[in-house]
Parts: structure tokens; C-alpha cells; sequence
């Protein structure tokens, strides 16, 4: 079926399911493939009887029809989302990570800075409970450091802010329901 | 508006009873219900109002859906009613039948026009 359709037409069904498909994130994995498949399947036969433009119109925005698919799937009122909640997660982590190594790097540029040709170890707290000791050995100079990453405290106010922001409670089929 | 438009508003609520009944006429894949449902006169039913509602009523338990390998093409999803989906469409129907005949009552008396006060 899909052979007859001219390239143009095939590759702007394709960009719709695309589109859809990054919005369908939240729906378990079966049923955003079953999905897409489905979609593509219904525009191919569409475009054919009435043209790839028509059947893209009467299909709607990518955006509408995820929501149609989220909310058949959900129910209308607020939900959860996995992606934020990843996404907010990845990038706390990061910036966090960043900004522990940076308040490691500068105890020991400090040090380095007021002896140069230091010698000894060093224990420095670090960002005071959000992150563990950090031990610093110096040989002339030199500067090997280990610990530093995140205490418990900060792995809580991670999983605390994940759950915050993917709204994960709603992921709870008996909360939903409510 | 045209003589095949309707108020989305006022088919949004019977869709799923209509969706019912085409299924326990015949199994259909999503672009074959909203063919049928333009050839009966539902023209400005968009296929992507029909698509989710179709998912819902698939996770309502309603259809059951299985996938039949097309001649001409990829596999298609078919749908058909469960017991619970044609105990829905009964239930439908009669509820449906029911606010048609009390609506009917009120809006086919005719209107008088509003006397004007003071005269």
C-alpha cells in the first residue's frame, strides 16, 4: 500500500508519527509502538483516498492527537510525566555533579596557591551536608583528591524533586483514579 | 453551517455509543470506522477524534482488538465489541433514547415571541 504513495507523502506521514510518537513518552512501550503503527497504518490508507495533505489535516495537530491517546489512556485529570521527571533528574544530577567537582577543584586550588610545594593530607567538608569529606594528599605540590560526591541528603532531595516534578504520585493507578 | 456540520460539543458524548455499534455491525481498523462514519452523513468527524477514542474504549475493555495482515499493505488493528462493550452500547442506547425523547419534547413545542412589557 505504502508503495504507491509518492515519497513526498510517505515522508510527511512519517514526520507526523515522529512527532507523535516523541509526544507519546509517557504511554508503557507496547502501546506507543501498537500506537504509532497503528497511526501510520490509518494515514497511509487515508492519504490514498484523499490525498496525503487532507488526511494529515483531518488526523489533526501531532499534539492534539497525543493528547487524545494520553488522556484515552490516563483519563482527563492531571497525570504524571516520565519525561520531566527524567529530564529534571539528568540535569540536577548534572549540575550538581558540576558543582561539587568545581568546590573540590577550588579547596585544593586554594591550597595549591598558599603552598605550592604542600605536602600532607587534608580533609576539606565540602558543601556541608550535601556532600561527603573530600581527602586531599599532596605531594610537593601535586594534588590527588578522592570523595566529594553526594551525601544521602542530596540523593533524598534528588528522588524528592523527580518525584516532585514528574508528578510521579499520579503514576499510582489508585491515586489516579481519585 | 452546512447541512453535515454538527456541534463537536454535542457528539462528543455519543461517539463512544456510535463507535459500539459500528464495531458490533461489523470488526473495522481506525481509517474504516471513520470512513463508514462519514457515509453516514458525519463528515466533519476528524480521524483524530476517532483514533483515541477508540484506544479508550480498547482500555475501558470495551473492544478487543486484533491484528489482521492486509494484502495491500501493513497489518491492520481490527476492532470488535467485548461483552462488556455491547452491554456499554446497550446501556448507551437506552440513555441515549431516553435524553432525545425529553429533549425532543422541549425544543419541538413551538416558541411564542417575547411580549414586550409596557404595551
Amino acid at each position: 500500500m505504502s508503495a504507491t504513495l509518492p515519497l513526498l507523502d510517505r515522508l510527511r506521514i512519517e514526520r507526523l508519527v515522529w512527532s507523535l510518537d516523541q509526544q507519546l513518552y509517557d504511554l508503557p512501550r507496547a502501546t506507543r509502538i501498537s500506537t504509532r503503527r497503528e497511526v501510520r497504518t490509518n494515514l497511509t490508507e487515508a492519504a490514498q483516498e484523499v490525498g496525503a495533505s487532507q488526511a494529515i489535516r483531518n488526523v489533526g495537530s501531532s499534539r492534539q492527537l497525543a493528547e487524545g491517546y494520553l488522556t484515552a489512556r490516563f483519563g482527563d485529570g492531571p497525570r504524571h510525566s516520565w519525561i520531566a521527571a527524567v529530564v529534571f533528574l539528568m540535569t540536577a544530577t548534572l549540575v550538581a555533579t558540576s558543582l561539587f567537582t568545581e568546590i573540590a577543584l577550588a579547596y585544593a586550588r586554594g591550597v595549591s596557591n598558599a603552598a605550592p610545594h604542600m605536602t600532607g593530607t587534608l580533609t576539606y567538608d565540602g558543601l556541608r551536608y550535601f556532600q561527603n569529606h573530600v581527602t586531599y594528599t599532596f605531594t610537593d605540590g601535586h594534588e590527588t583528591h578522592v570523595g566529594g560526591g553526594f551525601s544521602v541528603a542530596t540523593w533524598l532531595l534528588l528522588l524528592f524533586g523527580t518525584i516532585l516534578v514528574g508528578r510521579l504520585w499520579r503514576a499510582i493507578p489508585a491515586l489516579r483514579r481519585r | 453551517m452546512p447541512e453535515n456540520s454538527h456541534d463537536p460539543q454535542l457528539l462528543k458524548g455519543i461517539l463512544s455509543v456510535l463507535l459500539l455499534h459500528l464495531l458490533a455491525e461489523e470488526e473495522s481498523y481506525g481509517y474504516d470506522v471513520v470512513r463508514r462514519l462519514h457515509e453516514m452523513g458525519l463528515t466533519d468527524v476528524l480521524d483524530g477524534t476517532v483514533y483515541p477514542a477508540l484506544a479508550r474504549l480498547e482500555r475501558g475493555g470495551r473492544i478487543t482488538a486484533r491484528l489482521v495482515a492486509s494484502t495491500s499493505g501493513p497489518a491492520r488493528k481490527y476492532y470488535r465489541p467485548t461483552p462488556a462493550g455491547y452491554a456499554a452500547l446497550s446501556e448507551g442506547i437506552a440513555s441515549w433514547e431516553g435524553l432525545v425523547a425529553i429533549v425532543s419534547r422541549r425544543l419541538l413545542q413551538p416558541v411564542n415571541p417575547p411580549s414586550t412589557k409596557g404595551n
